[in-house]
């Protein structure tokens, strides 16, 4: 497989766009991955869900831009 | 002074002469002499050093864009600075670079053989991790460039004897090695993240241990090209469970935590966690010096 650079920024773009069209009401709360219930305690251990779901949760935000809604 | 007077207006310059020295044909005289009474033509080989400071300080338009400019140049060697800072501190990267000969026979050695090594520990000295000259499991970023370029070299001989030759392939040879080990760089961060593992890894330091592999493919390239399929396939098994030995120890003793002297004791989970990230990324290794050779010795 013959990557070129651009090729690597298509990739990056397209796997982030794909992680901020994970809507938050409609999709992830019906897979139970949304984060309003996903992080109990402050405990050292966050596990490997909630470190995902976090991690969606940011990208989404930070993907936000202008629109203020909750796209 | 005679150049603050001569920043105003056009004139100004011989009313900044005048008082000074008599005026001479300055060849770089824009403007007539008008001024009156001065005897012209003083072309004594005498005055050869005051007509030299005469043109100095004739011009002192020239004088002032002269330093206008030094300081202009200066501010925009400050905005460099300051916009490379921005992405990446170019301290931390000399870090990487400060390697000498000892370091590099006997880190090469290491990548090749590292069954022999006992003490894998990176030492510190006060917080800060010392340079790769003076310990040896220091990582850094020489030898994966060099070993970079020496395997684009090596694809483009490889494939001159093969007759497949063109200098596009070259540049994509050497794109898709590097995405490689980019895509590997940003899938090593994120299982590290994941884990919540508390280390100093750096994103310096991970593309460092991903680069060692360049090492790698070199060798089984070279031994394709030396000894046809066979020793391509001795050179791919010898130099990948070198590399696998040598990237499990060296992420292992930079990710566990019983080596972190924080005083709580470290979460299970979380050391179950890494030990998969260490020997999935030892495990990756292999299959990524296969992709990236094999199409070479054919």
């Amino acid at each position: 497989m013959a990557f070129t650079l651009y090729a690597l920024l298509q990739a990056a773009l397209l796997f982030v766009n794909a992680i901020a069209v994970l809507h938050e009401e409609r999709f992830l709360r019906n897979v139970g991955w949304g984060t309003e219930q996903g992080i109990g305690g402050f405990g050292e251990e966050p596990g490997i869900k909630a470190q995902l779901m976090n991690l969606i949760r940011s990208v989404r935000t930070v993907m936000r831009g202008k629109m203020k809604s909750t796209v | 002074m005679a150049y603050h007077q001569g920043y105003g207006g056009q004139g100004s310059k011989h009313r900044g002469r005048g008082p000074l020295v008599p005026p001479a044909p300055d060849p770089h005289q824009l403007f007539d002499d008008t001024s009156a009474g001065f005897p012209h033509a003083q072309g004594t080989p005498g005055s050869g050093i005051d007509m030299g400071f005469n043109t100095l300080l004739a011009d002192p338009m020239a004088n002032v864009a002269v330093a206008y400019g030094s300081s202009i140049a200066s501010q925009g060697k400050d905005i460099v600075h300051k916009e490379i800072h921005r992405f990446m501190s170019v301290n931390r990267l000399k870090y990487f670079f400060a390697v000498d000969t000892a370091y590099v026979t006997k880190k090469l050695a290491l990548l090749l053989f590292p069954y022999a090594h006992q003490n894998w520990e990176v030492r510190y000295s006060r917080d800060t991790p010392l340079t790769p000259r003076q310990d040896i499991n220091a990582p850094d970023l020489y030898i994966p460039s060099m070993a970079f370029i020496t395997y684009i070299l090596l694809a483009g001989i490889a494939l001159g004897l093969q007759q497949r030759f063109s200098p596009e392939v070259l540049g994509m040879c050497a794109s898709t090695a590097f995405v490689w080990v980019v895509i590997e760089v940003l899938a090593l961060l994120l299982s590290l993240y994941l884990v919540t593992v508390q280390s100093d890894l750096t994103a310096f330091d991970l593309l460092a241990y991903s680069g060692y592999k360049y090492v790698g493919m070199i060798l089984a390239v070279l031994g394709g090209l030396l000894f046809g399929s066979d020793g391509y396939y001795v050179a791919l098994a010898w130099t990948s469970c070198a590399l696998m030995y040598f990237l499990a120890r060296s992420l292992r003793m930079k990710l566990h935590p019983s080596l972190v002297p924080d005083g709580m004791g470290h979460p299970r989970g979380a050391g179950r966690g890494q030990t998969y990230v260490t020997l999935g990324a030892a495990a990756c290794q292999p299959l990524i010096v296969y992709w990236l050779t094999f199409h070479l010795v054919r």
